[in-house]
Protein backbone atom coordinates (compact mmCIF):
# COMPACT_ATOMS: atom_id res chain seq x y z
CA UNK A 1 0.00 0.00 0.00
CA UNK A 2 1.02 3.37 -0.48
CA UNK A 3 1.40 4.26 2.79
CA UNK A 4 4.84 4.56 3.61
CA UNK A 5 5.36 8.09 3.28
CA UNK A 6 3.29 8.44 6.22
CA UNK A 7 4.27 6.62 8.42
CA UNK A 8 7.58 8.35 7.73
CA UNK A 9 6.08 12.12 8.46
CA UNK A 10 4.78 10.56 11.98
CA UNK A 11 6.42 12.58 14.99
CA UNK A 12 9.15 10.85 16.32
CA UNK A 13 8.76 8.64 19.41
CA UNK A 14 11.64 9.60 21.28
CA UNK A 15 10.75 11.71 23.98
CA UNK A 16 12.61 12.50 27.55
CA UNK A 17 10.68 11.85 30.77
CA UNK A 18 11.91 14.08 33.50
CA UNK A 19 15.05 12.67 35.86
CA UNK A 20 16.73 13.79 38.79
CA UNK A 21 20.30 14.64 36.45
CA UNK A 22 23.70 16.57 37.62
CA UNK A 23 22.44 20.20 37.89
CA UNK A 24 19.51 19.55 39.67
CA UNK A 25 21.10 17.50 42.19
CA UNK A 26 23.84 20.58 42.38
CA UNK A 27 21.20 22.95 42.54
CA UNK A 28 19.73 21.35 45.46
CA UNK A 29 23.17 21.00 46.98
CA UNK A 30 24.07 24.44 46.28
CA UNK A 31 20.38 25.38 47.92
CA UNK A 32 20.96 23.33 51.46
CA UNK A 33 24.50 24.59 51.87
CA UNK A 34 23.14 28.54 51.31
CA UNK A 35 20.40 27.57 53.81
CA UNK A 36 22.47 25.96 56.90
CA UNK A 37 24.84 28.77 56.14
CA UNK A 38 22.35 31.45 56.39
CA UNK A 39 21.03 29.54 59.96
CA UNK A 40 24.35 29.26 61.27
CA UNK A 41 25.13 33.05 60.39
CA UNK A 42 22.35 34.04 62.21
CA UNK A 43 22.84 31.70 65.26
CA UNK A 44 26.32 33.49 65.65
CA UNK A 45 24.64 36.76 65.56
CA UNK A 46 23.38 36.13 68.63
CA UNK A 47 19.99 37.72 68.35
CA UNK A 48 18.17 35.11 70.82
CA UNK A 49 19.93 32.95 73.53
CA UNK A 50 20.93 29.60 72.27
CA UNK A 51 18.17 27.38 73.67
CA UNK A 52 15.83 29.40 72.26
CA UNK A 53 17.64 29.57 68.55
CA UNK A 54 19.78 26.58 68.23
CA UNK A 55 22.79 26.10 65.69
CA UNK A 56 22.34 23.50 63.03
CA UNK A 57 24.76 21.24 64.71
CA UNK A 58 22.73 21.54 68.27
CA UNK A 59 19.45 19.92 65.97
CA UNK A 60 21.57 17.34 64.83
CA UNK A 61 22.89 16.22 67.56
CA UNK A 62 19.09 16.25 69.19
CA UNK A 63 18.30 14.19 66.07
CA UNK A 64 20.93 11.26 66.79
CA UNK A 65 19.84 11.70 70.87
CA UNK A 66 16.00 11.26 69.82
CA UNK A 67 17.18 8.51 67.70
CA UNK A 68 18.99 6.37 70.14
CA UNK A 69 16.52 7.72 73.12
CA UNK A 70 15.56 4.37 74.77
CA UNK A 71 12.00 6.25 75.74
CA UNK A 72 9.51 5.20 73.01
CA UNK A 73 7.94 9.20 73.62
CA UNK A 74 11.06 10.29 72.95
CA UNK A 75 12.18 7.31 70.19
CA UNK A 76 12.51 9.13 67.01
CA UNK A 77 11.66 5.57 65.31
CA UNK A 78 8.85 5.01 67.20
CA UNK A 79 7.65 8.54 66.88
CA UNK A 80 7.64 8.13 63.41
CA UNK A 81 6.45 5.16 62.77
CA UNK A 82 2.89 5.20 64.81
CA UNK A 83 2.23 8.99 63.35
CA UNK A 84 2.91 6.84 59.69
CA UNK A 85 0.76 4.33 60.85
CA UNK A 86 -2.61 6.91 61.88
CA UNK A 87 -1.78 8.50 58.47
CA UNK A 88 -1.89 5.05 55.98
CA UNK A 89 -5.36 4.24 58.51
CA UNK A 90 -6.48 7.67 57.86
CA UNK A 91 -5.66 8.53 54.07
CA UNK A 92 -6.49 4.88 52.62
CA UNK A 93 -9.82 5.30 54.56
CA UNK A 94 -10.58 8.51 52.91
CA UNK A 95 -9.33 7.85 49.37
CA UNK A 96 -11.34 4.69 49.63
CA UNK A 97 -14.31 6.10 51.36
CA UNK A 98 -13.79 9.40 49.01
CA UNK A 99 -13.88 7.30 45.59
CA UNK A 100 -17.14 5.67 46.37
CA UNK A 101 -18.95 8.25 47.21
CA UNK A 102 -17.79 10.25 44.44
CA UNK A 103 -18.84 7.62 41.98
CA UNK A 104 -22.34 7.64 43.66
CA UNK A 105 -22.46 11.45 43.32
CA UNK A 106 -21.76 11.01 39.65
CA UNK A 107 -24.79 8.58 39.27
CA UNK A 108 -26.93 10.66 41.23
CA UNK A 109 -26.69 13.76 39.95
CA UNK A 110 -28.65 15.95 42.17
CA UNK A 111 -27.25 13.91 44.98
CA UNK A 112 -23.89 14.56 43.43
CA UNK A 113 -25.10 18.62 42.82
CA UNK A 114 -25.82 19.03 46.79
CA UNK A 115 -23.12 17.03 48.09
CA UNK A 116 -20.44 18.94 45.82
CA UNK A 117 -21.18 22.17 47.21
CA UNK A 118 -21.53 20.58 50.96
CA UNK A 119 -17.89 19.22 50.52
CA UNK A 120 -16.59 22.29 49.11
CA UNK A 121 -18.14 24.08 52.23
CA UNK A 122 -16.38 20.81 54.46
CA UNK A 123 -13.29 21.44 53.14
CA UNK A 124 -12.33 24.92 53.61
CA UNK A 125 -13.26 23.68 57.29
CA UNK A 126 -10.10 24.00 59.78
CA UNK A 127 -8.83 20.31 60.33
CA UNK A 128 -8.16 21.37 63.70
CA UNK A 129 -11.63 22.44 64.54
CA UNK A 130 -12.59 18.70 64.58
CA UNK A 131 -10.35 17.86 67.60
CA UNK A 132 -12.88 19.05 70.09
CA UNK A 133 -15.36 16.52 68.59
CA UNK A 134 -13.30 13.97 68.22
CA UNK A 135 -12.36 13.84 71.73
CA UNK A 136 -15.76 13.65 73.34
CA UNK A 137 -17.14 11.43 70.27
CA UNK A 138 -14.61 9.25 69.81
CA UNK A 139 -12.54 9.38 72.61
CA UNK A 140 -8.67 10.85 73.12
CA UNK A 141 -7.11 8.04 71.49
CA UNK A 142 -5.47 6.77 67.98
CA UNK A 143 -9.18 6.47 66.60
CA UNK A 144 -9.53 10.06 67.59
CA UNK A 145 -6.69 11.29 65.77
CA UNK A 146 -7.64 8.89 62.82
CA UNK A 147 -10.83 10.24 62.79
CA UNK A 148 -9.70 13.79 62.45
CA UNK A 149 -7.70 12.50 59.74
CA UNK A 150 -10.26 11.50 57.74
CA UNK A 151 -12.76 13.97 58.51
CA UNK A 152 -10.18 16.75 56.85
CA UNK A 153 -9.48 14.31 53.91
CA UNK A 154 -12.43 13.05 52.92
CA UNK A 155 -14.35 15.67 51.38
CA UNK A 156 -11.54 16.75 48.71
CA UNK A 157 -11.56 13.60 47.58
CA UNK A 158 -15.02 13.05 46.71
CA UNK A 159 -14.79 16.47 45.27
CA UNK A 160 -12.33 15.46 42.85
CA UNK A 161 -13.21 12.17 42.20
CA UNK A 162 -16.57 13.73 41.63
CA UNK A 163 -14.82 16.26 38.78
CA UNK A 164 -12.51 13.90 37.60
CA UNK A 165 -15.46 11.64 36.80
CA UNK A 166 -17.26 14.26 35.26
CA UNK A 167 -14.81 15.80 33.14
CA UNK A 168 -13.89 12.79 31.16
CA UNK A 169 -14.53 13.15 27.30
CA UNK A 170 -17.45 11.71 26.41
CA UNK A 171 -16.18 10.39 23.17
CA UNK A 172 -14.31 7.52 25.05
CA UNK A 173 -17.41 6.19 26.67
CA UNK A 174 -19.68 6.66 23.24
CA UNK A 175 -17.00 4.94 21.98
CA UNK A 176 -16.49 2.16 24.16
CA UNK A 177 -20.45 1.65 24.80
CA UNK A 178 -20.14 1.13 21.29
CA UNK A 179 -17.68 -1.90 21.34
CA UNK A 180 -20.37 -3.20 24.11
CA UNK A 181 -18.70 -2.11 26.96
CA UNK A 182 -21.21 -1.54 30.00
CA UNK A 183 -21.47 -1.55 33.38
CA UNK A 184 -18.75 -1.79 35.96
CA UNK A 185 -16.75 -2.98 33.31
CA UNK A 186 -16.73 0.36 31.20
CA UNK A 187 -16.26 2.12 34.72
CA UNK A 188 -12.96 -0.30 35.43
CA UNK A 189 -11.63 -0.12 31.85
CA UNK A 190 -12.89 3.32 30.54
CA UNK A 191 -13.86 5.56 33.12
CA UNK A 192 -11.19 4.72 35.50
CA UNK A 193 -8.37 5.14 33.44
CA UNK A 194 -9.57 7.97 31.58
CA UNK A 195 -9.97 10.14 34.75
CA UNK A 196 -6.96 9.21 36.33
CA UNK A 197 -4.01 11.60 35.26
CA UNK A 198 -6.74 13.97 37.25
CA UNK A 199 -7.67 11.78 39.99
CA UNK A 200 -3.96 11.61 40.99
CA UNK A 201 -3.85 15.31 41.62
CA UNK A 202 -7.01 14.64 44.10
CA UNK A 203 -5.04 11.80 45.94
CA UNK A 204 -2.21 14.36 45.88
CA UNK A 205 -4.10 16.88 47.60
CA UNK A 206 -6.16 15.03 49.73
CA UNK A 207 -2.97 13.40 51.13
CA UNK A 208 -1.58 16.76 51.85
CA UNK A 209 -5.04 17.19 54.02
CA UNK A 210 -4.55 14.62 55.52
CA UNK A 211 -0.55 15.54 56.59
CA UNK A 212 -1.73 18.49 57.68
CA UNK A 213 -4.74 17.30 59.78
CA UNK A 214 -2.69 14.58 61.45
CA UNK A 215 0.36 16.87 62.47
CA UNK A 216 -2.10 19.12 64.11
CA UNK A 217 -4.62 16.69 66.12
CA UNK A 218 -1.47 14.93 67.23
CA UNK A 219 -0.63 17.89 68.91
CA UNK A 220 -2.94 18.39 70.98
CA UNK A 221 -4.44 14.89 71.19
CA UNK A 222 -1.25 12.28 70.94
CA UNK A 223 1.31 11.35 73.53
CA UNK A 224 3.34 9.69 71.02
CA UNK A 225 3.89 10.86 67.22
CA UNK A 226 5.68 13.30 65.90
CA UNK A 227 3.25 15.65 66.61
CA UNK A 228 3.49 14.85 70.30
CA UNK A 229 7.48 15.51 69.81
CA UNK A 230 6.90 18.80 68.78
CA UNK A 231 4.31 19.42 71.94
CA UNK A 232 7.11 17.72 73.97
CA UNK A 233 9.86 20.37 72.88
CA UNK A 234 7.58 23.13 73.71
CA UNK A 235 6.55 22.06 77.54
CA UNK A 236 9.92 21.55 78.12
CA UNK A 237 11.33 24.86 76.37
CA UNK A 238 13.49 22.47 73.90
CA UNK A 239 13.91 24.67 70.76
CA UNK A 240 16.03 21.64 69.36
CA UNK A 241 13.72 18.95 69.74
CA UNK A 242 11.15 21.28 68.27
CA UNK A 243 13.13 22.01 65.16
CA UNK A 244 14.32 18.07 64.79
CA UNK A 245 10.73 17.45 64.85
CA UNK A 246 10.03 19.97 62.20
CA UNK A 247 13.07 18.56 59.50
CA UNK A 248 11.69 15.11 60.24
CA UNK A 249 7.93 16.43 59.18
CA UNK A 250 9.50 17.97 56.27
CA UNK A 251 11.38 15.27 54.71
CA UNK A 252 8.17 13.05 55.68
CA UNK A 253 6.25 15.24 53.66
CA UNK A 254 9.06 16.36 50.67
CA UNK A 255 9.48 12.45 50.26
CA UNK A 256 5.95 11.68 49.47
CA UNK A 257 4.63 14.30 47.31
CA UNK A 258 7.66 15.26 45.22
CA UNK A 259 9.30 11.66 44.73
CA UNK A 260 6.57 8.99 45.32
CA UNK A 261 3.33 10.91 43.68
CA UNK A 262 5.18 13.41 41.58
CA UNK A 263 6.89 10.17 40.17
CA UNK A 264 3.52 7.90 39.60
CA UNK A 265 1.88 11.99 38.05
CA UNK A 266 5.34 12.01 35.95
CA UNK A 267 4.33 8.08 34.71
CA UNK A 268 0.84 8.64 33.84
CA UNK A 269 1.81 12.22 31.75
CA UNK A 270 4.99 10.75 29.71
CA UNK A 271 2.29 7.67 29.02
CA UNK A 272 -0.16 9.81 27.65
CA UNK A 273 1.99 12.28 25.89
CA UNK A 274 1.30 15.27 28.34
CA UNK A 275 4.41 16.13 29.48
CA UNK A 276 5.64 17.43 26.14
CA UNK A 277 5.22 20.59 26.75
CA UNK A 278 8.61 22.15 28.18
CA UNK A 279 7.70 24.27 31.47
CA UNK B 1 -23.78 -8.20 25.82
CA UNK B 2 -20.78 -10.03 26.45
CA UNK B 3 -22.40 -12.88 25.56
CA UNK B 4 -22.10 -15.61 22.82
CA UNK B 5 -22.94 -13.61 19.23
CA UNK B 6 -24.79 -16.55 17.50
CA UNK B 7 -26.26 -15.92 13.85
CA UNK B 8 -29.26 -14.25 15.51
CA UNK B 9 -28.51 -10.69 17.51
CA UNK B 10 -29.04 -11.55 21.06
CA UNK B 11 -29.82 -7.77 21.19
CA UNK B 12 -32.46 -7.60 18.89
CA UNK B 13 -36.52 -8.17 18.31
CA UNK B 14 -37.61 -10.11 14.76
CA UNK B 15 -40.20 -8.42 13.16
CA UNK B 16 -39.70 -9.19 9.52
CA UNK B 17 -39.07 -12.58 9.78
CA UNK B 18 -37.70 -14.56 6.06
CA UNK B 19 -36.63 -11.09 4.84
CA UNK B 20 -32.90 -12.60 5.03
CA UNK B 21 -34.17 -15.60 2.85
CA UNK B 22 -35.24 -13.66 -0.23
CA UNK B 23 -31.94 -10.79 -0.20
CA UNK B 24 -28.84 -10.56 1.24
CA UNK B 25 -29.91 -7.11 2.57
CA UNK B 26 -28.31 -6.08 5.87
CA UNK B 27 -29.72 -2.65 6.84
CA UNK B 28 -33.43 -1.30 6.19
CA UNK B 29 -34.36 2.15 6.84
CA UNK B 30 -38.38 2.40 6.74
CA UNK B 31 -39.63 5.69 6.93
CA UNK B 32 -37.05 7.22 9.74
CA UNK B 33 -38.03 10.07 11.91
CA UNK B 34 -36.11 11.98 14.41
CA UNK B 35 -36.75 15.47 16.15
CA UNK B 36 -34.80 17.29 18.29
CA UNK B 37 -36.23 19.07 21.38
CA UNK B 38 -35.17 22.54 21.01
CA UNK B 39 -34.52 25.25 24.08
CA UNK B 40 -35.65 28.54 22.89
CA UNK B 41 -35.52 30.21 26.17
CA UNK B 42 -37.93 29.17 28.71
CA UNK B 43 -39.70 27.53 25.23
CA UNK B 44 -39.60 23.99 23.90
CA UNK B 45 -40.28 23.14 20.80
CA UNK B 46 -39.26 20.20 18.35
CA UNK B 47 -37.10 20.57 15.36
CA UNK B 48 -37.78 17.70 12.78
CA UNK B 49 -34.33 16.67 11.41
CA UNK B 50 -34.47 13.41 9.62
CA UNK B 51 -37.90 13.22 7.57
CA UNK B 52 -38.79 9.77 6.42
CA UNK B 53 -35.40 8.77 5.50
CA UNK B 54 -35.87 4.96 3.40
CA UNK B 55 -33.09 3.35 2.14
CA UNK B 56 -31.72 -0.15 1.91
CA UNK B 57 -28.09 -1.39 2.30
CA UNK B 58 -26.97 -4.60 0.58
CA UNK B 59 -24.28 -6.91 2.25
CA UNK B 60 -20.76 -6.11 1.63
CA UNK B 61 -21.70 -2.73 -0.11
CA UNK B 62 -19.61 0.35 0.21
CA UNK B 63 -22.94 3.56 1.05
CA UNK B 64 -21.79 7.17 1.25
CA UNK B 65 -24.15 9.51 2.45
CA UNK B 66 -23.31 13.00 1.71
CA UNK B 67 -25.47 16.58 3.00
CA UNK B 68 -25.40 20.34 3.83
CA UNK B 69 -23.77 20.32 6.77
CA UNK B 70 -26.12 20.32 9.68
CA UNK B 71 -28.52 18.20 8.17
CA UNK B 72 -28.50 15.22 9.87
CA UNK B 73 -25.93 12.69 8.79
CA UNK B 74 -24.41 12.37 11.75
CA UNK B 75 -27.78 11.99 13.92
CA UNK B 76 -28.62 9.06 11.00
CA UNK B 77 -25.71 7.38 12.00
CA UNK B 78 -26.13 6.99 15.64
CA UNK B 79 -29.66 6.03 15.27
CA UNK B 80 -28.02 3.01 13.22
CA UNK B 81 -25.69 2.17 15.49
CA UNK B 82 -28.49 2.58 18.43
CA UNK B 83 -26.76 5.62 20.49
CA UNK B 84 -29.46 8.05 19.63
CA UNK B 85 -33.31 7.41 19.89
CA UNK B 86 -35.91 8.17 17.15
CA UNK B 87 -39.69 8.93 16.89
CA UNK B 88 -40.72 7.07 13.57
CA UNK B 89 -40.16 4.19 11.42
CA UNK B 90 -37.73 1.40 11.60
CA UNK B 91 -34.11 0.75 11.61
CA UNK B 92 -33.60 -3.25 10.75
CA UNK B 93 -30.65 -4.65 10.87
CA UNK B 94 -30.66 -8.20 8.74
CA UNK B 95 -34.42 -8.54 9.70
CA UNK B 96 -34.58 -7.36 13.43
CA UNK B 97 -35.15 -4.23 14.79
CA UNK B 98 -32.29 -2.40 16.20
CA UNK B 99 -33.05 -1.40 20.05
CA UNK B 100 -30.28 -1.84 21.68
CA UNK B 101 -26.56 -0.58 21.75
CA UNK B 102 -24.48 -3.83 20.50
CA UNK B 103 -20.86 -4.63 19.06
CA UNK B 104 -22.53 -5.48 16.01
CA UNK B 105 -23.11 -2.41 14.24
CA UNK B 106 -19.54 -0.15 15.07
CA UNK B 107 -18.98 3.33 14.33
CA UNK B 108 -15.46 5.05 13.42
CA UNK B 109 -15.47 8.65 14.81
CA UNK B 110 -13.89 11.79 13.53
CA UNK B 111 -12.64 12.54 16.67
CA UNK B 112 -10.09 11.37 18.11
CA UNK B 113 -11.44 7.96 20.43
CA UNK B 114 -8.61 5.69 20.84
CA UNK B 115 -7.78 5.37 24.60
CA UNK B 116 -4.27 7.08 25.12
CA UNK B 117 -3.65 4.92 28.02
CA UNK B 118 -3.53 1.93 26.01
CA UNK B 119 -1.07 0.44 23.65
CA UNK B 120 -2.04 0.57 19.39
CA UNK B 121 -2.45 -3.38 20.09
CA UNK B 122 -4.43 -3.23 23.59
CA UNK B 123 -7.04 -0.56 21.92
CA UNK B 124 -7.59 -2.84 19.27
CA UNK B 125 -7.97 -5.87 21.12
CA UNK B 126 -9.83 -3.60 23.80
CA UNK B 127 -13.85 -4.48 22.13
CA UNK B 128 -12.42 -8.35 21.45
CA UNK B 129 -13.04 -8.96 25.87
CA UNK B 130 -16.47 -8.44 24.93
CA UNK B 131 -16.69 -11.39 22.79
CA UNK B 132 -15.41 -13.93 25.19
CA UNK B 133 -12.54 -14.28 22.96
CA UNK B 134 -8.97 -16.12 25.04
CA UNK B 135 -6.20 -13.35 25.69
CA UNK B 136 -4.10 -14.76 23.21
CA UNK B 137 -7.01 -14.99 20.77
CA UNK B 138 -7.40 -11.59 20.92
CA UNK B 139 -4.15 -10.60 20.68
CA UNK B 140 -3.55 -12.35 17.61
CA UNK B 141 -6.65 -11.32 15.97
CA UNK B 142 -5.86 -7.30 17.33
CA UNK B 143 -2.45 -8.03 15.46
CA UNK B 144 -4.12 -8.88 12.37
CA UNK B 145 -6.13 -6.19 11.59
CA UNK B 146 -2.72 -3.87 12.57
CA UNK B 147 -1.02 -5.52 9.54
CA UNK B 148 -4.00 -4.88 7.82
CA UNK B 149 -3.80 -1.23 8.28
CA UNK B 150 0.38 -1.70 7.94
CA UNK B 151 0.95 -0.06 11.36
CA UNK B 152 2.59 -3.55 12.99
CA UNK B 153 5.85 -1.66 13.75
CA UNK B 154 3.31 0.91 16.02
CA UNK B 155 1.88 -1.87 17.95
CA UNK B 156 3.62 -1.00 21.34
CA UNK B 157 3.01 3.01 20.74
CA UNK B 158 0.75 5.06 22.53
CA UNK B 159 -1.56 7.20 20.84
CA UNK B 160 0.33 10.31 21.41
CA UNK B 161 3.33 9.11 19.21
CA UNK B 162 1.10 8.18 16.40
CA UNK B 163 -0.22 10.97 14.03
CA UNK B 164 -3.02 11.94 12.70
CA UNK B 165 -3.59 9.69 9.98
CA UNK B 166 -1.72 6.70 11.61
CA UNK B 167 -4.67 6.96 14.08
CA UNK B 168 -7.61 6.79 11.86
CA UNK B 169 -6.30 3.81 11.01
CA UNK B 170 -5.77 2.43 14.59
CA UNK B 171 -9.63 2.98 15.13
CA UNK B 172 -10.24 1.40 11.75
CA UNK B 173 -8.45 -1.25 12.68
CA UNK B 174 -10.26 -1.42 16.26
CA UNK B 175 -13.40 -1.22 14.52
CA UNK B 176 -12.65 -3.98 12.15
CA UNK B 177 -11.46 -6.18 14.86
CA UNK B 178 -14.57 -6.33 15.97
CA UNK B 179 -16.18 -8.18 13.42
CA UNK B 180 -19.38 -6.13 12.99
CA UNK B 181 -22.03 -6.57 10.35
CA UNK B 182 -21.81 -2.75 9.90
CA UNK B 183 -19.43 -0.14 9.87
CA UNK B 184 -20.28 3.00 10.35
CA UNK B 185 -17.66 5.52 9.75
CA UNK B 186 -18.71 9.36 10.66
CA UNK B 187 -16.24 11.65 8.66
CA UNK B 188 -13.39 9.76 9.75
CA UNK B 189 -11.05 11.71 7.55
CA UNK B 190 -12.82 15.15 8.03
CA UNK B 191 -9.55 16.02 10.59
CA UNK B 192 -6.79 14.80 8.32
CA UNK B 193 -4.93 17.10 5.57
CA UNK B 194 -5.69 16.30 2.05
CA UNK B 195 -2.43 14.26 1.10
CA UNK B 196 -3.14 12.19 4.47
CA UNK B 197 -7.00 11.62 3.13
CA UNK B 198 -6.24 10.71 -0.08
CA UNK B 199 -3.71 7.61 1.26
CA UNK B 200 -6.60 6.51 3.48
CA UNK B 201 -9.60 6.56 0.88
CA UNK B 202 -7.12 4.46 -1.26
CA UNK B 203 -6.04 1.88 1.78
CA UNK B 204 -10.15 1.89 3.09
CA UNK B 205 -11.16 0.53 -0.72
CA UNK B 206 -8.43 -1.47 -0.43
CA UNK B 207 -9.97 -2.87 3.07
CA UNK B 208 -13.19 -2.86 1.75
CA UNK B 209 -11.96 -5.37 -1.11
CA UNK B 210 -9.97 -7.56 1.08
CA UNK B 211 -13.22 -7.77 4.11
CA UNK B 212 -15.83 -7.60 1.87
CA UNK B 213 -17.20 -4.97 5.05
CA UNK B 214 -20.75 -3.48 4.43
CA UNK B 215 -19.74 -0.27 4.88
CA UNK B 216 -22.16 3.10 5.66
CA UNK B 217 -19.79 6.17 5.50
CA UNK B 218 -21.18 9.88 6.09
CA UNK B 219 -18.80 12.67 4.72
CA UNK B 220 -19.27 16.05 3.65
CA UNK B 221 -16.92 15.91 0.42
CA UNK B 222 -18.31 15.12 -2.83
CA UNK B 223 -15.05 13.69 -4.36
CA UNK B 224 -14.43 11.48 -1.58
CA UNK B 225 -18.40 10.21 -1.82
CA UNK B 226 -18.28 9.43 -5.01
CA UNK B 227 -14.31 7.99 -4.78
CA UNK B 228 -15.52 5.60 -2.54
CA UNK B 229 -19.13 4.65 -2.44
CA UNK B 230 -20.98 1.85 -5.00
CA UNK B 231 -23.46 4.52 -3.96
CA UNK B 232 -24.08 7.86 -2.81
CA UNK B 233 -26.85 9.18 -0.76
CA UNK B 234 -27.10 12.49 -1.22
CA UNK B 235 -29.39 14.22 1.34
CA UNK B 236 -31.48 17.37 1.48
CA UNK B 237 -31.01 20.21 4.39
CA UNK B 238 -33.02 20.25 7.25
CA UNK B 239 -35.86 18.35 7.52
CA UNK B 240 -33.74 15.51 5.80
CA UNK B 241 -34.99 13.76 2.94
CA UNK B 242 -33.05 11.55 0.39
CA UNK B 243 -33.10 13.94 -2.33
CA UNK B 244 -31.09 11.46 -4.94
CA UNK B 245 -29.19 8.32 -5.03
CA UNK B 246 -26.29 7.54 -7.84
CA UNK B 247 -25.41 3.85 -8.27
CA UNK B 248 -21.48 4.38 -9.29
CA UNK B 249 -20.55 1.38 -10.95
CA UNK B 250 -16.63 2.23 -11.78
CA UNK B 251 -13.87 -0.80 -10.73
CA UNK B 252 -11.47 0.00 -7.96
CA UNK B 253 -9.50 1.45 -6.65
CA UNK B 254 -10.63 4.87 -7.82
CA UNK B 255 -9.73 8.14 -7.30
CA UNK B 256 -11.63 11.47 -6.97
CA UNK B 257 -9.57 12.76 -10.36
CA UNK B 258 -11.35 9.87 -12.51
CA UNK B 259 -12.57 11.87 -15.82
CA UNK B 260 -15.30 9.77 -15.71
CA UNK B 261 -16.91 10.58 -12.06
CA UNK B 262 -15.84 14.37 -13.30
CA UNK B 263 -19.43 15.29 -14.49
CA UNK B 264 -21.58 13.32 -11.08
CA UNK B 265 -18.98 15.35 -8.84
CA UNK B 266 -20.46 18.36 -10.66
CA UNK B 267 -23.79 17.46 -10.52
CA UNK B 268 -23.63 16.34 -6.94
CA UNK B 269 -22.15 19.83 -6.25
CA UNK B 270 -24.54 21.64 -7.76
CA UNK B 271 -27.51 19.99 -5.84
CA UNK B 272 -25.75 20.49 -2.69
CA UNK B 273 -25.53 24.25 -3.91
CA UNK B 274 -29.17 24.34 -4.12
CA UNK B 275 -30.02 23.25 -0.58
CA UNK B 276 -26.77 25.31 1.18
CA UNK B 277 -29.55 28.05 -0.57
CA UNK B 278 -32.64 27.00 1.51
CA UNK B 279 -30.43 27.00 4.77
CA UNK B 280 -31.54 29.87 7.06
CA UNK B 281 -28.89 32.61 7.28
CA UNK B 282 -28.32 31.85 10.99
CA UNK B 283 -28.48 27.84 11.93
CA UNK B 284 -30.00 26.50 14.99
CA UNK B 285 -27.17 24.98 16.31
CA UNK B 286 -27.42 21.72 15.65
CA UNK B 287 -24.74 19.98 14.24
CA UNK B 288 -24.04 17.80 11.33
Amino acid sequence: MQSQTEQESAPSSSFKTKKLDFTSLLDIIIGAVIFFAGWQAVFWLHLYPSFLFPSPLMVLERLIFLAKSPNPKFNLGASTLITMERLAAGFTISVGLGTGVGMVMVHFRRFGRTMNSFCVGLQSYPSIAWVPFAILIVGLNNYGIVFVVVISSVFSMMVSTYSSLRNIPPIYVKAARNMGEGGVSLFKNVMLPASFPSLITGIRQTWSFAWHALIGAEILMATIGLGALLELGADFAEMNQIIAAMVIIFIIGFAVDRVLFSMVEDRVRTKRGLNQIPT
Amino acid sequence: MGEELTEERSNTIPIFPGTRLITNRILELRDLRKTHVRHNGNQKDDLLVLDDISFDVDEGEFVTIIGPSGCGKSTLLNIIAGMESYQGGDVVVSGHRVSTLGPDIVMIFQEDSLFPWLTVLENVAFGLRNKGMPKEERKKTAMKYIELVQLEQFAHSYMHQLSGGMKQRVAIARGLAMNPRILLMDEPFGALDYRTREILQGQIQEIHEKTKKTILFVTHDVREAVSLGDRVILLSHRPSKIKREYAIDLPRPRSAEDPQLHGLINEIQRQLKEEVKFAEPNGTGISA
